[in-house]
């Protein structure tokens, strides 16, 4: 016999799978930080690339510049520089991305919770009908 | 204008059916024609490469867009026009590419969904509408898209000055790649006019966001006006600072049409936020289930019958009206809500506020109560119309649906005041916790 209030639950959780809830199941998967030190990783890794591509314009827009001076500057203080801008890049992007996905994955989990009463309330209506 | 407003209101709850009923076929050509428009706006302004501007082309491309994600609007909005570039002078491309992976590395990862932003600012800057721009994604979207914004008024300098020196990079040799860089690239670099823009359009969208989700009357106009406010003075005190020339009649001209635009997109806002209809397919051990859900939506008709209802909330009869109901629907009316409370912030709120809309707002009224009321209660439209009778409807059959209609006559305005105490009582019930 179908139980149309099962149906109903059944329903709505399918909605929640497929919409809103497919990114939230997948980040409640992880534990937090697990989650959450991937996700810097992958910004780290995007900043770098991001870096690498601005500083190679910077050289080529002052390429001539640069090619007059080479021999002349100081290479290793340049390098530091340069590393210094990379760090405060990666750095503060990294900090912004920390804020970003722990804020997402407390939304998720809160999010998810309400799912799982919905399970928790699914499970005991098969244990009613059962019974 | 009382009975026009109400006619609106009336045109657009019929709208709002007729869209969350068909939004399937609606969607898709709404993004076909989005794409199509994007990339002809493209051809027409960038055009370098006769190949692509063509309209078997587009058209391809656009129908491509027409199923695919949003995202693939604006990849190949940035396709096209770096092979424009590219058909342009090498160098040019080059940095174009560079500007849009500097862009989609950094931002998109964030805030994947507002990337048709970063397309549409240029082009509302091309038609000389910018102002639109952070008015309607305050309105409709978050403090975050101040960021797409900013990527796109980057973008929108950078094509602008690609075309405004076109003639001069294309008479230039092959040997001054470097100085083809530098004239690209020095639209961006100290360019104060564009900082000012984005510094003045990312505190518009904020303060339009801020005061639209604030719990008072009309907060959608006050956001708007308060907004189109802060953004020309912004803009005044960036041209006296820095001396930029944006010209403040065509700025204030640009706030007044922007104003009016935001309150077109206001009276729209169901298109992003609306319930849909909704097929679904699931199982149990006993059987596979093909459920068609369809949003329930009444045309309030006449605004001072939502008052009549709030009246009768309060006294203690509804509890008997709601005893009446079967356990059933009362049940699921409550889920529903709960459903509402994490799909749905801010209709909860708004039903919330809307308990404390006075009698002169009752043009207002429906509004709220209709996005709070419709996301409630849902309604498993009979496939066959019958009106309640079978409510057993699920076949076995692989290819049938699920069907339920709710009652009628049933009162609409019970759903309201479900809230806590129904979830309340959910609670006692002991799911809530994990």
């Amino acid at each position: 016999m179908i139980n149309e209030e099962r149906v109903v639950l059944m329903t709505k959780m399918q909605f929640y799978e497929e919409n809103e809830g497919k990114k939230n199941v997948k980040i409640g998967s992880y534990f937090r930080s697990d989650y959450i030190s991937f996700q810097i990783l992958k910004s780290v890794i995007s900043a770098t690339i991001a870096f690498l591509i601005v500083f190679a314009l910077y050289l080529l827009y002052d390429f001539e510049e640069f090619m007059q001076n080479v021999y002349k500057m100081d290479l290793l203080d340049f390098a530091k520089n340069v590393l210094i801008a990379y760090g405060i890049t990666v750095v503060s992007y990294g900090v912004i991305s920390y804020l970003v996905y722990s804020y997402r994955y407390s939304r998720a989990k809160k999010s998810l919770k309400n799912y799982y009463n919905h399970l928790k309330k699914l499970n005991s209506l098969y244990d009613d009908g059962q019974s | 204008m009382g009975i026009n407003m109400s006619t609106l209101l009336e045109l657009r709850e019929k709208l709002k059916v007729i869209y969350s009923r068909n939004d399937v076929y609606i969607i898709p050509v709404m993004k076909f024609l989005l794409a199509f428009f994007v990339l002809n706006f493209i051809n027409g302004n960038l055009g370098y490469m006769s190949k692509l501007d063509d309209l078997p082309v587009v058209l391809i491309v656009a129908l491509l867009c027409s199923f695919l994600p949003n995202g693939c609007i604006v990849f190949f909005g940035a396709l096209f026009s770096i092979l424009h570039m590219y058909a342009l002078s090498m160098e040019v491309a080059l940095v174009g590419l560079c500007l849009y992976l500097v862009i989609s590395l950094l931002f998109f990862r964030f805030s994947p969904r507002d990337s048709l932003v970063v397309l549409l600012t240029p082009m509302a800057f091309s038609l000389g509408i910018p102002y639109v721009v952070p008015m309607v994604m305050g309105l409709l979207g978050t403090p975050a898209s101040a960021v797409s914004v900013g990527c796109g008024i980057v973008i929108y300098y950078f094509l602008s000055n690609v075309t405004a020196n076109a003639q001069i990079i294309s008479a230039m040799e092959a040997e001054e790649a470097v100085a083809k860089l530098q004239l690209v690239l020095n639209a961006l670099i100290n360019n104060r006019a564009m900082l000012v823009i984005i510094v003045a359009f990312a505190v518009t969208i904020v303060i339009v966001y801020l005061v639209r989700r604030l719990p008072v009357d009309h907060s959608w106009t006050i956001a708007i006006l308060s907004g189109s406010i802060v953004d020309v003075i912004l803009l005044l005190v960036g041209d006296l600072m820095y001396d930029t020339n944006v010209s403040m009649v065509s700025a204030i001209i640009g706030t007044l049409i922007a104003i009016l635009v935001a309150k077109v997109v206001e009276f729209f806002k169901f298109c992003v936020d609306y319930n849909r209809t909704e097929n679904v397919q699931f199982e149990d051990d006993e059987y596979y289930y093909y459920v068609r859900a369809i949003p329930k939506m009444t045309v309030a008709t006449q605004s001072k019958k939502v008052k009549r209802i709030n009246a009768q909330r309060r006294p203690s009869g509804s509890r008997s009206r709601r005893a009446a109901e079967t356990s059933r629907q009362a049940d699921y009316r409550r889920e529903r809500e709960k459903n509402t409370r994490y799909d749905m912030g801010d209709e909860v709120r708004a039903e919330e506020l809307y308990d404390d809309v006075g009698v002169d707002d009752v043009e207002e009224a429906p509004l709220l109560d209709e996005s709070a009321d419709s996301e409630e209660y849902m309604e498993y439209d009979e496939f066959a119309e019958s009106n309640g009778a079978a409510e057993d409807e699920v076949s076995r059959e692989e290819d049938d649906f699920v069907d339920y209609e709710e009652p009628a006559e049933e009162d609409p305005s019970g759903y309201g005041e479900e809230s806590e105490e129904g979830s309340d009582s959910y609670r006692e019930k002991g799911y809530e916790d994990l």
